[in-house]
C-alpha cells in the first residue's frame, strides 16, 4: 500500500547516494584546509554580523587547521557550549580522550551516515537528524578549564599563564551549577538542532570520560541576505546591534594580534596557535529595559537603537571619535561602549573578538522571563582582554539590567592540523617530555 | 533449588518457545537463578520492612530511622522488576516530586513519605497508616512476584535500568534527600545489576571478551569509590560524598548504563 515515495528505504538510499555525491564534492573542496564555503553568506563578513536565513544544509567547515573553527568563523543562528568533568588522571587516558573526542568532532563537523547496526541493539545515533547527517555549518571548539591543570600533578606546570577560575565581578551572582569545568564544547550551526546531536553525540559515545556539568545554548537572528554591501550585526535581546565595533575576523593579521597566541608570547609552547575564551551567562532584565526611556537606553550603550551608530556617524560601523568628545557630551563617559573600548592608544591592547549568542530559558521564580547573553569572547591575553574590559564596566550603568550568573574561562586548543593529529596534542606531548613530578 | 524455582524454571522454558528461543534457551538457567536471587531479596524486604514499620508504629524514632536505609537495599537491588508492577512502585518508592504539591500531597506514601516524616519531621506523628500501607503493598509485591515468570527482555535489561536509575535521579543525592542515605541506594543497585551482569557473563565471555572486561572494571570503579564511604554495615551521609568521586561514579554510572544497554542485543532478545 505504500507509494514509492513513502518507501523508506528507497528515500533513505536516495539520500545517501545525494550525500555520496555531496562528500565527493566537498573532498576537492571544502574538507581542504582553504575556507573555500561557497555555501555560506558572502555578505557575512564579520563574526557576529547577522546570519544568512538560507544557509545551506550542506554547508561545511574544514575541521582540520592551524587554529580551531568556530572562533574567527562566521557566527551561524544557533550556538551552545556546554561544560564537562574530564574523568582521565594520566597523560595516556587523556590522549585517549583526546583523539576519541577529534574523532568525533571531525565526524559530526562534516557529516556522513552513522553505521547501521543490529536492530536489537540501540542505534548508533539518536537519529534526531534523520538517517544522513548533514554538517548544517556546524562548528565544534575544544577549550580546557583551570580546574583540568590545577588538579593534575603532571599538567600543572602546563597551564597556560593566565588561565584561571572565574572570580567574581562586583555585579555578579554567580550559580555554581552554571560555573567552570575541565573541558568545554563550543557547538555553532545553522540549526539548534544541529548542535543538540551533536552534544547527545558526544554524551553517548563518550561517557566514561566526559561527564556534563552544565550548557547553555542560544540563537541569533538571522537576516535575508543583504542585497549589497555589509551584512548588519544581529541584534541582541535588549534590541541593539551587538558586534558592530568587533575588529575584522577576516584579517588574519589583526587576528594574530588580538586572538591568537603565537611564538612570541610568554606562554607554554604547546599552547601557540590558541586563544583564551571568556564565557559568561548574563541574565538580561527585560521587562525593566522595556520600562526604559529610548533616550536613556540609547544613553546607557551610547549607540543609537534603530541603527545601532555611534552618536557621532550615520551607520552602527563608523568609529565614534572621543577625542574630540572629552567631557563625553556626545557619548557620555560611562556608555557601555566608551567603556568596554575608550579607543585610546594605551587600551588598544584590550580589544577582544567577541562572538556571543542570545539566550532563553524560561520564567523564574518571580514570573519574570530568564532571558540574556550568552557572552563568549577570544583573546590572546585573558588579562589584557576580558579582564582588564570587565573591570572597567564594572558599576556601568548598564548593570542595573544585568546580571551574571554564571560561566568560566577557558583556554582553546591549537587546532589539529590533519587526520593524523588530533586536538591536545601538544599539550599530550609537553606533559610526557616535562620531567615527571614525584 | 526449592521445588517452587524449579517449577518457575519450568514454566520460564515453556514461555520461551517462541521465536527467539535457540538465542534465548542458553539463558533459562541465569533467569532461574535470578528467579532465586529476586525471591531472596523479597523474603529480606519483607522481613525488613516488618521490623521498620514496626519502630515507626511504636514511636522509635532512632530504631526506625537506623532501619530505614538497610530496609531499601533489597528494594533497590531488584527494582526493575518491582517495576514491573507500576502501581506498586509508585505506592512504595515515589518521590515528593512526584507529585504536584510534592510533601503536602496525600498520594506521597510509602518509604519516602517516612522518610519525610523521620528525618524533616522527626516525628512519627501520623505515620501510622503509612507504615501499614507500606507492609501491606510489599507483601503484595512478595506474592505478585512470586507467581510471575519473569521476562527475559525485562530481567536483562534490567542490568541498564537499574544503572539509568542512579544516573536519572540519585547521582543529585536527590533520592533519599531528608535522610541522605543515597549511597546505600546506590549499593543495592549496583549490587542488582552486577548480578544480572554476572549471570550472563559467561554466555559473552568469549564472544564478547572486551566488553565483558570494560563492564567488569567499571563494576570494579564503583565499588572501591563506594568502599571508600564505607561505615560498619552501611554508608556515610551523602554530603560526605566528595566532588571528585562523585563524578567518577557519574562516569562509571554512565558508561554502565550506555554499555549494559547492548546487553539484550548482544544476548538475542529483543
Ligand atoms: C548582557 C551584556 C551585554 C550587552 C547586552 C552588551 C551589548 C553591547 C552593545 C549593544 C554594544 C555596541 C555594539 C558593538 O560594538 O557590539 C557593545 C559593545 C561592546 N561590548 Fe558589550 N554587551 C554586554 C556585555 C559585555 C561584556 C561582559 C563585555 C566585556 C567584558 C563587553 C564588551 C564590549 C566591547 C569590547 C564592545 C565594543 C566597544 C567598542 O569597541 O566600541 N560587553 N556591547
Amino acid at each position: 500500500m505504500m507509494s514509492r515515495s513513502d518507501d523508506p528505504s528507497a528515500s533513505r538510499s536516495n539520500r545517501r547516494r545525494q550525500f555520496l555525491i555531496g562528500m565527493s564534492a566537498a573532498a576537492t573542496g571544502a574538507l581542504a584546509a582553504a575556507p573555500a564555503h561557497a555555501e555560506t553568506a558572502p555578505t557575512q563578513r564579520h563574526v557576529t554580523d547577522a546570519p544568512n536565513a538560507h544557509a545551506s544544509a550542506q554547508a561545511r567547515w574544514p575541521f582540520y587547521g592551524k587554529h580551531q573553527q568556530g572562533i574567527t568563523t562566521p557566527r551561524p543562528a544557533a550556538g551552545m557550549v556546554a561544560a564537562f568533568d574530564v574523568i582521565a588522571t594520566t597523560p595516556d587516558a587523556l590522549e585517549a580522550m583526546f583523539r576519541a573526542l577529534s574523532a568525533r568532532l571531525a565526524f559530526l563537523t562534516q557529516g556522513g551516515m552513522p553505521p547501521e547496526l543490529d536492530p536489537k541493539l540501540p542505534p548508533a545515533d539518536s537519529g534526531i537528524l534523520g538517517p544522513v547527517i548533514e554538517p548544517d555549518n556546524l562548528t565544534a571548539t575544544v577549550s580546557l578549564g583551570n580546574a583540568l591543570f590545577a588538579d593534575r600533578d603532571w599538567l600543572r606546570p602546563l597551564k597556560p599563564r593566565r588561565l584561571q577560575r572565574m572570580t567574581r565581578f562586583s555585579n555578579d551572582a554567580l550559580e555554581a551549577r552554571l560555573c567552570h569545568g575541565d573541558l568545554l564544547l563550543q557547538f555553532c550551526a545553522n540549526r539548534p538542532d544541529t548542535t543538540i546531536h551533536a552534544l547527545r553525540d558526544i554524551v553517548k559515545m563518550m561517557p566514561d570520560t566526559l561527564v556534563l556539568r552544565w550548557k547553555q545554548e542560544g540563537t541569533v537572528p538571522v537576516l535575508p541576505a543583504a542585497a549589497k554591501g555589509r551584512a548588519e550585526s544581529a541584534r541582541n535581546f535588549l534590541g541593539f546591534h551587538d558586534g558592530s565595533a568587533n575588529p575584522d575576523a577576516g584579517d588574519a593579521k589583526l587576528m594574530q594580534r588580538v586572538v591568537w597566541v603565537g611564538e612570541g608570547d610568554d606562554e607554554p609552547r604547546w599552547a601557540v596557535r590558541g586563544s583564551y575564551q571568556a564565557v559568561r551567562i548574563i541574565r538580561n532584565f527585560v521587562e525593566r529595559w522595556d520600562r526604559t526611556p529610548l533616550r536613556e537606553q540609547e544613553h546607557i550603550f551610547g549607540r543609537r537603537k534603530a541603527s545601532g551608530a555611534p552618536f557621532d556617524g550615520r551607520t552602527e560601523f563608523d568609529v565614534p571619535d572621543y577625542a574630540r568628545d572629552p567631557d563625553g557630551r556626545v557619548t557620555p563617559l560611562d556608555a557601555h561602549i566608551r567603556l568596554a573600548n575608550p579607543r585610546t592608544p594605551s587600551t588598544a591592547r584590550n580589544l577582544m573578538l567577541r562572538r556571543p549568542f542570545n539566550y532563553s530559558n524560561g520564567v523564574n521564580k518571580a514570573g519574570q522571563l530568564d532571558m540574556g547573553l550568552l557572552f563568549i569572547c577570544y583573546q590572546a591575553d585573558l588579562e589584557a582582554g576580558f579582564i582588564t574590559v570587565q573591570k572597567r564596566l564594572n558599576g556601568e550603568p548598564l548593570e542595573e539590567y544585568l546580571k551574571p550568573v554564571g560561566g568560566g574561562y577557558f583556554y582553546v586548543l591549537p587546532g589539529a592540523e590533519s587526520a593524523d593529529d588530533y586536538l591536545g596534542r601538544t599539550l599530550i606531548e609537553a606533559a610526557r617530555a616535562a620531567p615527571s613530578p614525584t | 533449588m526449592k521445588p517452587q524455582h524449579l517449577l518457575a524454571a519450568g514454566a520460564l522454558a515453556a514461555f520461551l518457545c517462541g521465536p527467539a528461543a535457540a538465542a534465548t534457551l542458553d539463558l533459562v538457567e541465569p533467569i532461574a537463578a535470578y528467579k532465586i536471587y529476586v525471591s531472596e531479596k523479597l523474603q529480606t524486604l519483607v522481613t525488613d520492612t516488618k521490623a521498620f514499620t514496626s519502630a515507626v508504629k511504636a514511636g522509635d524514632i532512632a530504631t526506625a530511622k537506623r532501619l530505614f536505609a538497610p530496609t531499601r537495599m533489597s528494594y533497590e537491588a531488584i527494582e526493575p522488576i518491582a517495576e514491573l508492577f507500576g502501581d506498586l512502585d509508585k505506592a512504595i518508592d515515589s518521590r515528593a516530586d512526584d507529585y504536584e504539591k510534592a510533601e503536602k500531597s496525600p498520594e506521597f506514601q510509602g518509604f519516602h513519605r517516612l522518610e519525610y516524616g523521620l528525618w524533616a519531621q522527626n516525628s512519627t506523628e501520623g505515620l501510622a497508616p503509612v507504615a501499614d500501607k507500606l507492609m501491606a503493598d510489599v507483601t503484595t509485591l512478595h506474592q505478585r512476584i512470586t507467581d510471575l515468570a519473569l521476562p527475559p527482555e525485562k530481567v536483562v535489561g534490567g542490568a541498564a535500568a537499574l544503572m539509568e536509575e542512579v544516573a536519572a535521579t540519585k547521582i543529585s543525592g536527590e533520592e533519599d534527600r531528608y535522610s541522605h542515605t543515597d549511597l546505600w541506594d546506590f549499593k543495592g543497585n549496583f549490587d542488582g545489576s552486577q548480578k544480572i551482569f554476572e549471570l550472563v557473563r559467561p554466555l559473552l565471555e568469549n564472544s564478547e571478551a572486551a566488553f565483558v572486561k570494560k563492564v567488569a572494571d567499571n563494576f570494579d570503579t564503583v565499588d572501591t569509590t563506594l568502599a571508600k564511604y564505607k561505615d560498619g554495615a552501611g554508608y556515610q551521609s551523602y554530603d560526605k560524598l566528595t566532588d571528585g568521586d562523585r563524578k567518577i561514579l557519574a562516569s562509571a554510572v554512565n558508561t554502565l548504563a550506555e554499555d549494559l544497554s547492548t546487553l539484550r542485543g548482544k544476548l538475542g532478545l529483543n
